[in-house]
């Protein structure tokens, strides 16, 4: 059954996306031919969420958590094996890739690597005008001043059009990914994470670029990154992952006063904070041994082999996910009702 | 919004920075100027030589390098210079425009099996393997068998047996780009499969066809030399090498060098093109840009 | 300073002449590492920090890197100077490094067995059988479980944060003296970065090691530095002891990246103050403060070569703004 936790339907007239029991799998086959073995990678499992308009939700997890999958199945990059995902209300999974077309207008993504998302051979002006040529909206003139614009709204002289990516550094790079993201005006731009290969000073200029552009067009955000610095920043619910299921999510701040799932508390503590005198008063929990492969998932609660509150249900039963008040959901056997 | 700083580094495409690269490599601008003078000689050894391809001259016969026949003459007292230009032409011929065909075949096939589904790419693969496992030459001669001995029928031949290395590469570097940022980029903008495939794929593709049919043309040199030394390549009059040494062969020990110049002009004019290739190769490799 | 230095690193120069013009790596900067300390040298990429850091060990390729000029002295010797073999006797004994990439920093066709015990019969001279015994107990230090049926295991076996603990177990191996390690977790996920680092401390001081810890995360050096080196372009703009930095940065460039990074704990959310422009190019550097042109406060310092002056107790800057005591910020 699809959950919506009860701060989220209030709201309901403003949501823009709602994914209700997304799952991915992978099929993955290992070993010679003779001996061939084929394993379900469950790189997404079950995940329910919703966004509202021009709210950034951020997505935050270690590798293998599936953060990128969920990203790419909502723009149905990925075909998702279950679920659905409403945009605007129209279910984007039952939808062929021809009928997907026209409305991929709506939606965009901005991928983590500025030097491999555009094709070299495209000058920055081919490489931004690209989608305008494709669904044929603008052409001539009006063309032209729509790259000029685009290139303003991200920071770089128009004169740069002509340039080819190698030509720029990274941080250009990305902004070059940007306008290509903004030239149909999308209301829903997936951020796969924009600033992970970026020097730190180039980083808070692409995040303030994204939160004017926020500010400026209202678009909403699914803000996928692994530095929960960041993502708590510029997020206002936070969702975090762990192979393949959302074990917490909430409001940014009261992700950081009042984290339930200890995985998340880990998670905070595990991140260094650039203070020397508030570093001296933390000790961060040492969680044990790795992350799993999603390959072979624990039995019970995914998380209960490093987590240092499991008792004994944990290895067998499987937590709901399930709201506890306030918009704040967590699925972990500690907190089995909601509270008052 | 602080607009990003200029780099002082001057402005360059991705095809300039190559050339740029190919210049600073010697051996290559060497293959590629020595090609480019045999190209011209033979186009202008009609004008130039003061004898016909197959003027006789029956008084001087088998004669050595001498001032009025610079590289001597042959069993009928042809200048061999005059012949070897002419020569020319039919290797660079056969060379360069059987490449069309490889490409014109060989891209298609590549791209088509990249894109296709995997059983289909699988039965592709295997065919290319089977063409790919039969002797080169004994295929041309089949091939020649059944469609005649015209100089078109030459450059079909060698064609149709070069062309799986360039679909092999194709494929292989289709796949590859398939799975690149760009590519999902590009579908998530709304682009179709097929736009795609020729506007993304496709181009970044090229970069080891280039090679890959540069080097293909020192063997196709070679293909027809050899045919036309066993007989069964160009027939005369058309000038060729591998003609020139059969003739000559008969001869070796009273003129070695009638056999002597052809085989060097050979070897000349595929080291050129392999230089050149070797060249190509290190300018487009993007990983050696810096 | 009255607490001994194992490390002193006096006006170290690395150029690299490249095909497109000299690149000025590293140019002319000074630490010290003292016995047991951790320093942290951070900045952001092209700064120079881990240029510096292989220049100790001359792990720059030589074609067409150079250390151009300075001193070294680690142990009353001057490492620049010695001869080859002598240098291969102090890497990875005396004083060891741990790198950035665990997947290709480690041989894939030898065992993790071999590699560790490679070192150890390298530089103890221990035998076969009792440099076995040896890995099976570093490995175990280093919390790899299982550690004599891992031995016989091929790297790929491991997951990246265990391969950075074997790299760790290769470096400690041979206790060394001073212990190098660049960006050692920063391909690594948080919760592994958390174990890494700690591990790192612990091991350091049970075994008295002074760290050099490179890094361009500003909370890893809040965390784990005594000290703290901010590198610009190849020049040390600012340094001293971390708290004293991270209270009162004096260097407008320390005072940006500061700023400009998002805090786990921000109560409200600010807007990032960020550096504008770009790195500089290290080939056509500007001239006098590499960091001007970016500077918010650029227009009010003169133009000259800037120099590093001590503004409060161990605490040194080299911007002309920050030595009369009233900073503009």
């Amino acid at each position: 059954m699809p959950v919506i936790p009860e701060w989220e339907t209030t709201m309901v007239k403003n949501i823009l996306i709602e994914v209700k029991n997304l799952s991915k799998y992978f099929n993955v086959t290992s070993g010679l031919f003779h001996q061939e073995r084929t394993k379900r990678l469950r790189a997404v499992d079950n995940v329910s969420f919703n966004i509202g308009k021009g709210e950034t939700l951020g997505l935050v997890g270690e590798s293998g958590c599936g953060k990128t999958t969920v990203g790419r199945c909502i723009l149905q990059l990925y075909r998702p094996m279950d679920g659905e995902v409403l945009f605007e209300g129209t279910d984007l999974c039952r939808l062929t890739g021809r009928e997907l077309r026209p409305l991929r207008q709506k939606f965009q993504i901005i991928f983590q690597d500025p030097s491999e998302s555009l094709n070299p051979r495209f000058t920055a002006a081919d490489a931004i005008g690209e989608p305008l040529r494709i669904h044929n909206t603008v052409y001539g003139h009006a063309y032209q001043e729509r790259i000029a614009e685009l290139l303003n709204l991200v920071g770089l002289a128009p004169y740069m059009g002509e340039r080819y990516p190698h030509e720029f550094s990274g941080g250009q790079r990305q902004r070059l990914g940007i306008a290509r993201a903004l030239a149909m005006n999308p209301s829903f731009i997936v951020c796969d994470e924009p600033v992970s290969a970026l020097d730190v000073s180039i980083q808070a200029q692409i995040i303030n670029l994204l939160d004017d552009l926020q500010r400026q067009f209202g678009i909403a955000y699914l803000f996928i990154a692994h530095d929960l610095s960041v993502v708590r920043h510029i997020s206002h619910r936070v969702a975090v992952m762990y192979l393949g299921k959302i074990v917490e999510l909430c409001d940014r701040d009261e992700l950081y006063k009042n984290p339930l799932h200890p995985y998340t508390k880990a998670l905070l503590s595990a991140v260094p904070i650039p203070d020397p005198k508030v570093e001296a008063t933390r000790t961060p929990i040492m969680l044990k041994g790795e992350i799993p492969s999603p390959l072979n998932p624990p039995p019970g609660c995914v998380f209960h082999p490093r987590c240092p509150s499991a008792f004994a249900p944990c290895s067998t039963v499987a937590p709901v996910y399930k709201d506890v008040g306030g918009g704040h959901s967590v699925s972990c056997l500690l907190y089995p009702t909601s509270r008052p | 919004m602080a607009i990003a700083a200029e780099s002082i580094r001057p402005h360059r495409s991705l095809w300039t920075d190559a050339i740029i690269r190919l210049r600073r490599n010697r051996f290559a601008v060497a293959g590629a100027v020595i090609v480019f003078l045999i190209t011209i000689s033979a186009f202008l050894v009609s004008i130039f030589s003061p004898y016909g391809y197959d003027q006789q001259d029956l008084d001087a016969i088998l004669q050595g390098p001498s001032k009025a026949h610079p590289f001597g003459t042959d069993v009928l007292g042809c200048d061999v210079l005059t012949r070897l230009l002419y020569g020319a032409r039919t290797s660079l011929a056969v060379g360069i425009f059987a490449q069309f065909i490889v490409l014109v075949i060989g891209i298609p096939i590549g791209a088509f099996s990249a894109s296709a589904s995997s059983r289909v790419d699988n039965l592709i693969m295997r065919f290319v393997d089977v063409i790919y496992a039969f002797p080169d030459i004994l295929f041309i001669i089949l091939i020649r068998s059944v469609l005649g001995g015209s100089i078109y029928m030459m450059f079909l031949a060698i064609g149709l047996v070069a062309w799986v290395n360039v679909a092999r590469l194709i494929r292989g570097q289709v796949l590859f780009q398939k799975q690149r940022d760009f590519v999902i980029a590009a579908r998530a903008i709304g682009a179709s499969e097929n736009y795609i495939t020729v506007k993304h794929l496709i181009p970044n593709s090229l970069g080891p066809v280039i090679v890959a049919v540069t080097f293909n043309i020192p063997r196709a040199i070679f293909a027809e030399a050899a045919l036309s030394y066993i007989g069964i390549g160009v027939k005369p009059p058309t000038p060729s090498w591998g003609t020139m040494i059969r003739d000559g062969y008969d001869v070796i020990f009273a003129a070695s060098h009638l056999v002597l110049f052809p085989a060097v002009a050979i070897a000349v004019l595929m080291l050129s093109f392999t230089f050149l290739g070797d060249g190509l190769r290190d300018a487009l490799d993007p990983r050696l840009r810096r | 300073m009255t607490v001994e230095s194992i490390l002193d690193v006096d006006n170290l120069t690395t150029h690299f002449f490249t095909q497109d013009g000299l690149v000025k790596a590293v140019n002319g900067v000074s630490y010290r590492v003292a016995k047991g300390e951790t320093i942290a040298m951070v900045g952001e990429s092209g700064c120079g920090k881990t240029v510096s850091a292989l220049s100790i060990l001359r792990l720059v390729q030589e074609p067409p890197g150079k250390i151009v000029s300075g001193r070294v002295t680690f142990e009353d010797v001057d490492l620049l100077k010695v001869s080859n073999s002598e240098m291969r006797r102090v890497r990875g004994a005396k004083i060891a490094m741990v790198f950035q990439e665990p997947m290709t920093s480690l041989n894939p066709v030898l065992t993790i067995g071999r590699q560790v015990s490679e070192t150890l019969e390298l530089h103890q001279h221990m035998g076969r059988q009792a440099a076995l015994r040896e890995t099976i107990k570093l490995l175990g230090m280093v919390g790899i479980p299982q550690a004599e049926r891992r031995v016989k295991d091929y790297p790929h076996h491991f997951s990246g944060g265990m391969r950075q603990r074997v790299m760790i177990a290769m470096a400690i191996a041979c206790h060394p003296r001073l212990l190098i390690a660049d960006e050692p977790t920063t391909a690594l996920d948080a919760t592994i970065q958390a174990q890494i680092l700690e591990l790192i401390k612990n091991l350091t001081r049970e075994l008295g090691t002074s760290v050099i810890l490179i890094t361009h995360n500003l909370g890893i050096v809040a965390r784990y530095a005594q000290r703290v080196y901010v590198m610009y372009a190849g020049d040390i703009v600012e340094h001293g002891p971390a708290q004293m930095v991270y209270d009162k940065p004096r260097h407008p460039y320390t005072l940006g990246l500061l700023a400009s990074v998002p805090r786990l704990d921000e109560t409200r959310k600010t807007r990032l103050l960020s550096i504008q422009g770009q790195p500089p190019d290290l080939i056509y550097p500007p001239p006098g403060c590499a960091f001007k042109p970016r500077c918010s406060y650029g227009t009010q310092c003169r133009d000259e070569e800037p120099e590093l002056v001590e503004v409060a107790p161990g605490h040194y800057c080299s911007c002309q703004l920050s030595r009369n005591g009233k900073l503009p910020w």
